[in-house]
């Protein structure tokens, strides 16, 4: 007979969810979408048109521009018309927050700082706050990690990160 | 050179040194990636495409597809013994695979979708060998007209079938297109949407909307998740099928191999529609559907066998047309132009050696796989002990290598994060990802062909509507007619699907 195995949960965190309901938050996806479309009809309406023989630019953009205000808009009708605002959906549990503010993070001290010691400081501070490590597990496991990763994309693919301050 | 001898030299590339070894790591790292919830066959072939930029573009090739249809048989070790699929074409053998591996038969369900999966992907590496070929002299014949109706069909196909919302669904797709506007117009240079940002010049990267729209997104969204994962461990010994499982799972294996191959060229078809066909048609089938749900071994053996006849067919499109009709082959049309290799009907005259190196490879591959697979299984179970948390910060670290390295820009990195967080918040509202960037790949070629098409017929838009325009439109529509149809009559459902891609 097989035997099973229990593993650890996949994450244990407190997840601050908030709830947001379908109907509001799918018009307000649609406003975004529609707005997109109508910032691409702006700067398509600023390049060459041509003609409907011979295409310029501007031409494909401006349409589908349109098309995606168009479609938005019959998006947001069809939410604004649900009449179920007990439906709701969940967004800002931490972890998710906490990643996605860590990513943001990344770019803008990439090359400043430098790859290694910015992924670095990334992994060692995901661990901490979302794995809940300690901090002297999470700093050797980034260091660990930091001279694989060196290791392989450097010295084996010949890829050459921006050092930064190190 | 015959189309026998181009094989025979094909297996002369694949069955190299090199060849070997990158078959066996896509093989092994896409079977990795099938077993670990969370990260799909796209994220895992990104992830190694840093690693081809030194390579010869067949090898490279040769790894990518590797990790592609390895994925698939990843796929199913975590549906049969955990019930969390490992990517969302394994969804259906949970149901009848879970239940086999706790009446203490893990091992056979394993071994017929291993086998399964074998078979599959070996009719549709047929497949793709005889049918691109003769494919890819008819698009040479035909014009930029004819193209943009295929590339207009396509995507009419993809807003159809695709799970979800269709009005949703073409919206993507429209979005997917204007984002493939941005950068310098391919005809007169003109610059589109840059906002002054030299960064921009060249486009989205598309790597890294790739990254961002399907790994870092589905990271985001496996977060929220906080179930314990609880193994069933097979022994060795009990991998052995009875020989009523082989006579059992045979016809279905025969059916899926059809239905898998069929529905693999379809645009936007993905695994999980052909895998929810194989399974209505399996049930309708059986001479006990009642047993369906509980243990059936044709359950597992019909949705595992057509999961892996698409991976092939599905190259028919990307290879002989140049057309990705799923986001995976669009990341390998990605990676060949990367190469300087352009896919489509002139790839079998300039570049004959990727396209046979890469039928050659996948039959090699579809033995690595069988022989990996089931002796392997012990560590892969190891593998799902590995807390999530632990594994966020290491696909995230070499998904951000691996998008600089691109390009070596850190503006690819705002573009996969950015990206990544529209893409959580698009799916949690019932938006797609998938069409979006089938649409940003093929945009500008369509366009592209577009404006061609009138530039040669001196602005006639009757040219859209020539004689080769109409017969490709109308047999493409019935076969696609035929085939949705008898999906229909033998009982599978769009909401079924759906259902399963938001699992």
């Amino acid at each position: 007979m097989s035997e099973g195995s229990d593993t650890a949960p996949a994450t244990t965190g407190t997840v601050l969810p908030r709830a947001f309901c379908v109907r509001r938050g799918g018009i307000a996806m649609a406003c975004a979408l529609l707005a997109v479309g109508l910032i691409f009809v702006w700067q398509a309406s600023l390049l060459d048109f041509g003609g409907l023989g011979l295409p310029g630019p501007g031409f494909f953009p401006l349409l589908l521009g349109a098309v995606l205000g168009a479609s938005s808009a019959v998006i947001g009708l069809a939410c604004w018309r649900e009449s179920d605002e007990k439906k709701t959906v969940e967004l800002g549990h931490y972890d998710v927050l906490v990643v996605f503010v860590a990513l943001l993070a990344v770019p803008t001290v990439f090359e400043w700082l430098g790859a290694y010691l910015t992924l670095g400081v990334f992994g060692a501070a995901l661990l901490i706050l979302i794995a809940r490590t300690s901090l002297w597990l999470a700093a050797l496991s980034a260091v660990i990690a930091m001279a694989a990763c060196w290791f392989f994309f450097q010295l084996l693919l010949g890829l050459q990160l921006p050092t930064g301050l190190l | 050179m015959t189309g026998f001898d181009q094989l025979i030299a094909g297996f002369s590339i694949a069955l190299s040194w090199k060849g070997l070894l990158y078959c066996f790591i896509g093989c092994l790292w896409g079977t990795i990636v099938g077993v670990l919830p969370g990260l799909g066959p796209l994220a895992g072939m990104t992830l190694l495409l840093p690693l081809t930029f030194g390579l010869d573009p067949t090898i490279g090739i040769i790894m990518l597809t590797g990790i592609f249809y390895g994925a698939m048989y990843g796929g199913s070790t975590t549906s049969i013994l955990v019930r969390i699929p490992g990517e969302a074409a394994s969804v259906v053998t949970c149901i009848d695979g879970y239940e086999m591996a706790r009446q203490g038969r893990a091992g056979p369900a394993l071994m017929i979708a291993a086998l399964g999966s074998f078979v599959g992907g070996s009719v549709s590496i047929l497949g793709l060998m005889f049918i691109a070929p003769p494919l890819a002299k008819v698009m040479i014949a035909i014009g930029p007209s004819v193209e943009v109706v295929l590339i207009l069909l396509a995507l009419a196909v993809i807003s159809v079938v695709s799970a979800g919302s269709r009005i949703k669904t073409a919206t993507m797709l429209v979005l997917g297109l204007l984002l493939g506007t941005i950068g310098l117009d391919n005809l007169t240079g003109a610059a589109r949407f840059t906002f002054g940002n030299a960064n921009l010049a060249g486009g989205l990267s598309f790597t890294a909307l790739a990254i961002g729209l399907f790994g870092v997104s589905e990271i985001l969204i496996n977060l929220e998740k906080t179930e314990a994962i609880k193994a069933i461990r097979p022994k060795m010994r009990e991998l052995i099928p009875r020989w009523k499982d082989l006579r059992d799972s045979a016809p279905a294996v025969g059916r899926a191999s059809i239905i898998g191959f069929i529905f693999g060229i379809i645009p936007g078809v993905s695994h999980v529609v052909a895998t929810f066909v194989s399974y209505a048609v399996e049930k309708r089938f059986s001479k006990h559907p009642e047993e369906f749900g509980k243990g059936a071994i044709a359950g597992v053996a019909g949705p595992e066998t057509a999961n892996n006849a698409v991976t092939g067919t599905a190259m028919i499109p990307l290879l002989a047309l140049g057309i990705p009709s799923i986001p995976a082959t669009a990341l390998l049309l990605s990676a060949l132009t990367i190469h300087g290799v352009q896919p489509g009907p002139l790839l079998l005259t300039d570049h004959p050696e990727v396209f046979w190196g890469l039928v050659a490879s996948m039959y090699i591959g579809n033995v690595m796989l069988l022989i990996l697979n089931l002796p392997l299984v012990g560590i892969f179970v190891n593998l799902l002990r590995i807390p999530y948390a632990w594994l966020v910060p290491i696909i995230l670290i070499v998904s951000i290598i691996g998008v600089y390295s691109v390009n070596f820009s850190v503006a690819d990195i705002w573009i996969m994060v950015l990206s990544g967080g529209a893409g959580y918040v698009l799916r949690k509202f019932g938006y797609e990802m998938a069409p979006m960037l089938l649409a940003l790949v093929l945009g500008d070629r369509l366009e592209a062909n577009f404006r061609l098409a009138l530039t040669m017929s001196g602005g006639d838009y009757a040219t859209f509507a020539d004689k080769a325009s109409i017969i490709v439109l109308t047999s493409t529509v019935g076969l696609l007619l035929t085939v949705q149809g008898l999906a229909w009559a033998f009982g599978y459902r769009k909401s079924f699907a759906d259902e399963a891609e938001g699992a």
